[in-house]
């Protein structure tokens, strides 16, 4: 590598065109380098980042040059039974590499120093510069001293300069600037940007400024150059550069003033300000022209056409061609024969690769046509699926009476070749840049409309459902509910599945808590109990988080497609939701979709590179969590600081997402979810999500704090339960929510005997499942809340009158494991039958008749009626219903109509 | 001084968070180039676009805006008005019920910014007199109604006022408390049917000229309303208010209550009656009958007629065939009742065009849509609210010339009705009896704004918008819980996308997409998308 001359910098290439009569010529320059070609044809780019490789010097130019027209006549055909001859340009972006170097190095009067700063590749580059002075506090540029400024600056404002660079003499290849300072200009460092005029392009240093520190305290930032490495350091090879360099040295304009700062600031002495070359590598884009030719002759022998194509676009070159049969150019396949490496694309075209032809960088095919046939269409797909078309349309080779017209590119034929002929540089630029947006505006443009639309979109759905719920919660009744309630008197509602609530009449069981992982196999232990589980009349039963993750109880997941837990293997989880189904269990999986735990660190050391099938990497992460250094969008929601959170704005984030769900669904039978902390993103994506993946039933965490006064908790927890009302909405009410409202206000009403606080202004239940009945998901106990980490445990010993109210409300009653099994166990069960006897059912009618200090009765659905806590009631007798006693416990009782 | 216009628009688009981006703005290269193109050649609206969509992080190449004209004729084929249609949307009735408050504030700013996004154009206010002027004559509260006009200046939004000189029952807004009270003991200052029950949701138009109201005509205290209204709105007129419309009746609508009560939805609706036996109803037809030599005639109103939810044939009065309708009689009746109402239109309209036609506002005035009984002979419907308009006598050109006269608009509400969906046997036809009014509306220059009547209807306003007589501006009634609820809000966005950009139809169905492009061969391949994106 380091034995690759650099001369070849020096050579002028001379781009050599050569109007010819026949055949269309662009001049093409094609700039080969030693690494991999890419081929662009993006220009969203528009800064590259750089990475220091000092010894590096792998740039190679090679001046080549089409000089001669890709088919000789003698090679192939002979000249008179040529039908048609074509070439076409075509015009490609290629990512060319090249060097910004960069030497600090002590003048020869020793007191002036020289910073060089140059460039290798081709083109009109501009140092944007500035400095900033021993003193200065932040990282604002300030103008240098005039005597700093080498010729030809221009000042930016009152912060930079615009220096343009220079070939040192004519026949160097590269440009560089030099600028001159005396150190004691009290100039704490040179910051500086490399501009290329001709694209627009700015060339930055790790995202940032370049920066050049003259004095040695100043604290690296990794924007740094040069920074603790003296001459020493140098290479044979970038010595030979260096001579380069100095051999083109103009010699520096000395200030005489210089010379009396000697002794001026006793600071300066203290410096060790030290010479350095450093080289970064930098990548252009670059276009490059080649050619497409074409010919087409008569077979004598079959009478068909042969059409031979070639090209010296280098790599792997396939033709994705067809024929037409009329004017409107329509594709079509012909028939067989086709040339070698040909293979069928979806019914609408042909693919066939070039064969490298043995001289040149050429490459070519031999199509056989019939006779018959109208036109030979083809676009060309390079090797990193860049395509080359002609101009904005199809190639296209007329091949009816094929000796006649030339068709659409006749006009383009002179048109270029004007343009060839003037300013070479400018105009073809101009004009590849032109075709090259032209080809990808209209889709970039379609697809960037989309984003922008889809966004906007959002934010209008996200308004509206602001909107609506205000207006709503001003109105009494909620007519959804009202008309619900209407047809269901005594005759069985007619079922109707959603997932915000399954069939209306589910019964939750939280199947796990937070030991359950402890022993490695609960899957399996889980599976003992399914029957069990499923003989005390629920219906759902929601299984812990699955995936392979940081935390042992699943909830910092890591790689999303790893199903082998700490509460089993991927495979004893299927057979678990096997046996479940069997029993007539839907299943729910936990799934955590806020946060994902990273595989690696990035370059800064932060953990944000993801692994496993989907290798994300920081874009997925939300920008405003500091933490993680995010480069996706802002969040849509509160942010979960112990890992990343995911970016749900992100197309592909919610893709890949989506694709999940749905292989959960598929894979291991999930019926629907149980979606963790959806606080921390908008609940629209989980619309998005629900709507892809179609759930049976999901079930959404959306847990804030209550509204407390002075330490007591409020009556009016209506902000609480609008805040969950909200994210059902934003949901479209595809999900439910865990009612957390409702197990807050059972705290305050239990505990301290204040039973009153279980009724609102309205004489509604204050919960969610006062406003939103059928996405309520009733619980007073999870994982969270209870089990070992206890972080807002139900009153003790009062548990069986919280059930005794959520399972005889209307929602979605969950209950917890712990209390399933427990000696709850047969009360719980007692309860979840008379709810089952009796139909209630999410969207029953709750009627409240007494909500007093020490007691509160509900009838529901005139069907059961309720008490908890400690006072009297007993419902009416004599009117209609009479009543009888269903269950008795401590503080509760529950009857039904008989 | 072009150059000046357009600066001073893009700095007001930054001023406003709100102006810089609407969805209208960014639906698609198509649309865009409707907006600046097929309108009249307008660099100011242009440099405003671009400047949107730079804000909505759009990126346009010089060579895509060069490549319009290709996409302009695919896209011209077609929509003719839809170009310049304007759609505002209706505030809540009650978004000010008690002078200086807004109701739902919080919910009414979301929802101004949700409908900016959406790329509508503003918001219609009713604006009622119950409200303002609501404790005494000649003095009014406008703090709440001025309050929402910040609102909707602020969310960039413009502003369409509707002056409400009648009651509203749900929500419940009464006429002031004063008229109320003088009305009390003067029966006689509202429309009165032949049993005697009064309308008390507005004035009867035979008092406005005399001085009923504490010594005042009504005529007086509206204008005395609409100077006040002027002077307190002055900063918003002719810019952020770009329309006013009069109220002229129940509803806030041109004719008589010949319904005291709404008619319920889905269920047969009866003809109606005429409401001419106020005292001075009665006085004027008596004059006017005796002035024609008939003063037999002038004593009250047809006797041979049906009750309110009785159907026409009923009577003899409608009957299709040989009505008394058709007779001397009826002529006479019909011919002084409609133009009782013509004139009451005109002194109101033209009461309005005097004070507010030196701004830049337009005047609109509604007209109902009495679609009933199209199908007779007769239209006893139309009739009894006070449009001589049968099967031989085109009612509407009395009506139309009327407001050219005053150079007001017409607001037409109804056009979410499709006849298809009316109860069968009702002989209703709203789709003809507002084919008959554009067309009338048309021939006297007489510009028509569009209203629905219910929520819903979408696909029929769509075709009515769509029809070949334009609408100037459409009004969807009406913002609250329903609007924006996931039952009806996603088909109104659905609607109003439609509308801004039917050409691109087939962008939103991938399907076609492929179909559209597939000759282009390029975009068959699945990776060209990604690697162009």
């Amino acid at each position: 590598m380091a034995a690759v001359t650099v001369d070849s910098l020096l050579q002028n290439p001379t781009l050599l065109f050569r109007p010819k009569s026949k055949v269309l010529l662009k001049p093409s320059r094609s700039l080969d380098c030693s690494r991999n070609r890419k081929l662009l044809l993006s220009r969203s780019s528009c800064f590259c980042g750089f990475k220091i490789k000092p010894r590096q010097t792998s740039l190679v130019v090679r001046a080549s040059s089409s000089e001669t027209a890709l088919i000789d006549n003698s090679d192939t055909f002979s000249t008179d039974d040529v039908l048609y001859k074509e070439t076409f340009p075509v015009n490609r972006i290629e990512k060319v590499e090249g060097k910004i170097f960069i030497r600090l190095d002590q003048s020869k009067n020793q007191q002036d120093w020289q910073l060089t700063v140059g460039c290798s590749l081709p083109g009109k580059w501009i140092l944007h510069w500035g400095v900033s002075y021993i003193g200065d506090s932040g990282s604002e540029w300030d103008q240098p001293p005039k005597n700093m400024r080498p010729p030809g600056s221009i000042p930016i404002r009152d912060y930079a300069i615009d220096t343009p660079l220079n070939k040192p003499s004519k026949g160097d290849m590269f440009h560089e600037v030099k600028i001159d300072f005396n150190p004691s200009n009290e100039i704490a460092a040179i910051h500086f940007v490399l501009k290329d005029e001709e694209t627009g392009a700015w060339y930055q240093h790790r995202g940032r400024d370049f920066k050049v520190p003259l004095v040695d305290y100043l604290e690296d930032d990794g924007n740094t150059v040069g920074a603790k490495r003296g001459f020493g350091v140098w290479s044979g090879a970038l010595h030979q550069f260096s001579n380069v360099l100095l051999k083109a040295e103009a010699s520096p304009a000395d200030s005489p003033n210089n010379n009396n700062n000697e002794s001026k600031d006793s600071k300066n002495k203290n410096r060790h300000l030290e010479g350095f070359y450093e080289e970064l590598s930098i990548v252009k884009e670059v276009s490059v022209g080649n050619l497409v030719s074409v010919a087409v002759r008569k077979s004598l022998e079959t009478s068909k056409l042969v059409l031979h194509l070639e090209t010296d676009v280098p790599g792997n070159v396939v033709v994705h061609w067809g024929i037409c049969r009329d004017d409107a150019k329509r594709w079509e396949i012909p028939a067989a024969p086709y040339p070698p490496e040909t293979t069928l694309f979806k019914n609408k075209a042909l693919r066939t690769l070039l064969q490298p032809k043995a001289t040149g960088n050429r490459s070519g095919a031999l199509f056989t046509l019939d006779e018959e046939v109208f036109g030979f269409l083809f676009v060309l797909k390079l090797d990193d699926n860049t395509w080359l078309k002609f101009e904005e349309n199809d190639f296209y080779v007329p091949l009816s009476g094929a000796s006649s017209v030339l068709g659409q590119h006749g006009q383009s034929e002179s048109t270029s070749e004007e343009i060839s002929s003037n300013s070479y540089t400018d105009g073809i630029i101009n004009e590849i840049r032109n075709l090259v947006s032209g080809l990808s505006s209209e889709k970039t443009q379609k697809t960037q409309t989309k984003e922008a639309q889809e966004s906007i979109l959002q934010e209008i759905e996200q308004l509206a459902a602001e909107a609506y719920s205000i207006f709503r919660s001003s109105i009494a009744t909620f007519p959804e509910e009202d008309v619900a309630e209407t047809d269901t008197d005594s005759t069985k509602p007619t079922v109707k599945i959603s997932s915000g609530t399954g069939s209306g009449f589910e019964i939750l069981c939280q199947g796990f808590n937070w030991e359950s992982h402890k022993s490695g196999r609960w899957y399996m232990e889980l599976q003992e109990k399914a029957s069990e589980i499923s003989s005390l009349g629920f219906t759902v039963i929601w299984l812990p988080p699955p995936t392979e993750s940081v935390s042992p109880e699943g909830y910092m997941p890591k790689d999303l497609y790893n199903l082998n837990s700490r509460y089993g293997t991927i495979d004893e989880l299927k057979v678990l939701v096997k046996s479940l189904h069997k029993v007539g269990l839907k299943v729910l999986g936990d799934v955590v979709l806020n946060h994902r735990c990273a595989h690696s660190k990035n370059q800064n050391g932060i953990w944000n590179i993801f692994g496993g099938r989907l290798n994300w990497d920081d874009r997925a992460v939300v920008a405003d969590d500091p933490h993680f250094q995010g480069r996706g969008n802002k969040s849509s929601g509160d942010n979960f600081h112990a890992a990343p959170n995911i970016d749900h704005s992100q197309e592909f984030v919610r893709k890949d997402l989506k694709e999940w769900l749905g292989w959960l669904r598929e894979e291991i039978g999930y019926d629907g979810w149980r979606l963790d902390f959806v606080r921390g993103f908008w609940g629209g994506y989980v619309k998005d999500y629900l709507d892809a993946s179609e759930p049976y039933f999901a079930v959404g965490e959306y847990w804030d704090s209550l509204s407390y006064t002075y330490g007591e908790m409020d009556h009016n927890q209506d902000a609480h339960r609008q805040r969950i009302i909200d994210w059902i909405n934003a949901t479209n009410g595809t999900a439910g929510a865990f009612d957390v409202t409702t197990k807050g206000i059972l705290h305050s009403a239990l505990e301290r005997c204040e039973y009153w606080r279980l009724s609102d202004q309205k004489g509604k239940p204050p919960g969610v499942v006062g406003w939103w009945p059928s996405r309520a998901v009733t619980f007073i106990e999870n994982h969270d809340t209870g089990s070992t980490q206890g972080h807002w445990r139900f009153p003790g010993g009062k548990e069986m009158q919280g059930y005794a109210y959520i399972l005889t409300h209307p929602g979605t009653p969950a209950v917890f494991y712990d209390h399933i099994f427990s000696h709850y166990r047969s009360e719980i069960a007692a309860l979840i039958s008379i709810r089952n006897r009796n139909q209630i059912h999410c969207r029953s009618m709750v009627k409240i008749v007494k909500a007093e200090r020490d007691v509160y009765a509900a009838i529901v659905d005139e069907k059961v009626a309720m008490k908890i806590g400690p006072g009297y009631y007993e419902p009416p007798s004599g009117g209609p219903q009479r009543w009888s006693v269903a269950l008795e416990g401590k503080d509760y009782k529950v009857w039904e109509t008989s | 001084m072009e150059v000046s216009v357009m600066s001073s628009s893009q700095a007001k688009i930054c001023k406003t968070e709100l102006g810089c981006r609407d969805l209208r703005s960014c639906f698609g290269k198509t649309n865009y180039k409707n907006e600046t193109f097929s309108r009249k050649p307008n660099s100011v609206s242009f440099d405003k676009q671009i400047s949107r969509l730079r804000k909505a992080g759009l990126r346009f190449t010089v060579k895509a805006v060069h490549s319009e004209p290709i996409l302009e004729a695919k896209s011209s084929t077609g929509s003719t008005s839809l170009d310049s249609l304007r759609l505002f949307v209706g505030l809540p009735l009650d978004a000010v019920s008690d002078g200086n408050t807004v109701n739902q504030a919080r919910a009414i700013a979301a929802g101004l910014k949700a409908l900016k996004l959406l790329g509508v154009e503003g918001v219609e206010l009713p604006v009622w007199w119950g409200v303002v002027e609501n404790e005494e004559m000649g003095k009014y509260d406008w703090s709440g109604y001025l309050a929402v006009a910040k609102m909707v200046q602020k969310a960039g939004l413009k502003l369409h006022i509707s002056l409400c000189f009648h009651a509203s029952g749900q929500p419940k807004i009464a006429l002031p408390k004063w008229v109320m009270k003088i009305g009390e003991s003067q029966l006689s200052i509202f429309f009165t049917d032949r049993l005697g029950q009064p309308y008390r949701e507005c004035l009867s138009l035979a008092v406005e000229d005399l001085a009923v109201l504490d010594g005042k005509t009504p005529i007086q205290v509206y204008r005395d309303f609409c100077e006040s209204f002027k002077s307190s709105f002055s900063t918003f007129i002719g810019s952020t208010i770009t329309g006013i419309s009069m109220g002229l009746g129940p509803d806030g609508e041109l004719r008589y209550p010949s319904r005291h009560k709404p008619a319920k939805s889905g269920t047969i609706t009866g003809v109606g009656e005429f409401q001419c036996y106020d005292t001075n109803m009665l006085n004027l037809l008596k004059q006017h009958a005796e002035a024609n030599g008939n003063p037999l005639w002038g004593l009250g109103g047809p006797h041979d007629v049906p009750t309110y939810d009785q159907s026409p044939n009923i009577s003899a009065f409608f009957n299709d065939h040989s009505g008394s309708w058709e007779s001397p009689y009826g002529d006479f009746f019909l011919s002084w009742y409609s133009s009782e109402l013509v004139s009451h239109g005109n002194r109101l309209l033209s009461l309005a065009s005097s004070i507010f036609g030196d701004s830049e506002v337009s005047v609109y005035g509604k007209v109902p849509l009495m679609h009933s009984w199209y199908k007779t002979r007769a239209h006893p419907s139309e009739l009894t609210a006070g449009f001589y308009n049968t099967a031989s006598r085109n009612g509407y050109e009395a009506v139309a010339e009327m407001f050219a006269r005053n150079s007001c608009k017409i607001i037409l509400p109804g056009m979410d009705l499709s006849d298809k969906h009316q109860p069968c046997n009702s002989l209703s036809s709203p789709e003809s009896l507002l084919a008959q009014i554009q067309t009338t509306c048309n021939k006297h220059g007489v510009e028509i704004a569009g209203q629905n009547l219910a929520s819903g209807g979408l696909e029929q306003i769509k075709k009515n918008m769509l029809a070949e007589n334009p609408i100037e501006l459409f009004t969807y009634q009406r913002m609250g819980a329903h609007f924006f609820s996931p039952e009806h809000f996603p088909s109104f966005t659905e609607f109003v996308r439609s509308l801004n950009q039917p050409e691109l139809q087939p962008d939103d169905l991938p399907q076609e997409e492929v179909e559209a492009t597939e000759s282009v061969q390029m975009s068959s391949d699945p990776n060209i998308h990604l690697q162009t994106a």
